[in-house]
């Protein structure tokens, strides 16, 4: 079994005490404890403003699984972001240096996580793990 | 300027044949600047639970018309539930985005994109005297004189679960607390639900002269857990 970890960090000085938030999780298959994920995507693409993408493809993932899911804006401009969809709906904009980590379900066919520049060029990396997908026969 | 940072460190010695080490840091900004977030809804905890699985509900974790849309907002939510089976189905407005198992913990950017609110506006007319009323959204307003213009200002004076107000001279103007099409704005010069006591039989009312019906919001946050007894989970909204 491989074992990935998820780790977060979050602290700031915007309370009147300090705040620090850390957690980690193991990502297991879905409903198991003891079998880790053992696939993953990853990939690296530059979006120009008004271009439109889906960068991950729900259709050939397995239903209702626990696919995590990886995304940074590694743009440098404050300017610059790209807004994030899930099956065509906006979840929210991912500025320059911003990243995310979220479960996947990918809970129909059309599920895709898509991307869509709205200022400069966006450099954007991700990584999909995950439980497996059907391929299609060359 | 307050600093806030969040930093992912995602790592496997095993999953590919050389060792896995991702790290990034990014320091949460307002939207296009460099910066800093200045408001946070605290890390809160709470568990959730049903009579029986056939009456799970769904919790509204953060209603996007208490933010601003269309900024750098960032929502952080973890299920804390030790048991592998239970999960949180994730949705905004109404897509799934996914499931939170166990231990599992989420990070992402959030659009706030809200609905319209109902609001209608409601004029003291006739002749009001001293023990009339107006009942709306379980709120009984009594009348203390015979004076129109006081009237509206005790209606705009009381605290209404689901609307806020306005007055002007006679006139009251609600506006529902949250977006959404509820149905009590029913036209243009319609509500459901209130009702008017005359006791002086004086034609004393209380018409709807204008009225707006409401949408609903496109970009609530709700978690639904997957099993009726009691899982918990923890949240954090960083925003604008």
């Amino acid at each position: 079994m491989a074992t990935t970890t998820a780790a977060i960090t979050l602290t700031s000085d915007l309370l009147s005490d300090a705040l620090s938030v850390s957690t980690t999780t193991t990502c297991m298959k879905a409903g198991t404890i003891a079998d880790g994920l053992t696939q993953m995507d990853t990939g690296y693409i530059e979006i120009a403003t008004g271009d439109v993408y889906d960068i991950l493809d729900a259709t050939a993932l397995n239903l209702d699984k626990a696919n995590k899911v990886y995304i940074c804006n590694e743009s440098t401009d404050e300017t610059y972001f790209v807004e994030v969809t899930v099956k065509a709906e906006v979840i929210g904009s991912l500025y320059a240096g911003d990243w995310m980590f979220i479960p996947w379900g990918a809970e129909s066919a059309t599920s895709d996580i898509g991307l869509e520049a709205k200022t400069g060029t966006n450099k954007i990396t991700y990584t999909l793990f995950h439980e497996g997908r059907t391929l299609t026969a060359s | 300027m307050a600093t806030t940072t969040a930093t992912i460190t995602i790592a496997s010695t095993d999953l590919l044949s050389d060792e896995l080490a991702l790290t990034s840091s990014a320091t949460l900004t307002t939207a296009g600047t460099a910066t800093g977030v200045t408001q946070a809804s605290g890390l809160s905890r709470k568990t959730t639970s049903a009579a029986s699985a056939a009456v799970i509900q769904a919790n509204v974790l953060y209603r996007a018309g208490d933010y601003t849309a269309e900024k750098a907002n960032k929502v952080y939510i973890k299920n804390t539930s030790t048991t592998a089976a239970e999960f949180y189905t994730v949705t905004i407005d109404q897509e799934p985005i996914g499931r939170l198992y166990a231990g599992d913990w989420m990070f992402m950017p959030w659009i706030a994109t809200s609905g319209t609110k109902e609001t209608f506006v409601v004029s003291a007319t006739g002749t009001v005297a001293a023990g009339d009323s107006w009942d709306f959204d379980g709120v009984t307003t009594v009348s203390a004189d015979a004076t129109l213009n006081n009237f509206a200002a005790a209606v705009n004076a009381k605290t209404y679960p689901n609307w806020t107000t306005a007055v002007s001279s006679a006139a009251v103007t609600f506006t529902a607390r949250y977006a959404g099409a509820a149905g009590v704005v029913t036209g243009t010069t319609a509500i459901t639900g209130d009702t008017v006591t005359d006791l002086a039989d004086s034609n004393f009312t209380m018409p709807i002269t204008s009225g707006a019906a409401g949408t609903r919001s496109e970009s609530d946050i709700t978690i639904r857990p997957s099993v009726h007894t009691d899982m918990t989970y923890e949240c954090m909204l960083i925003h604008e």
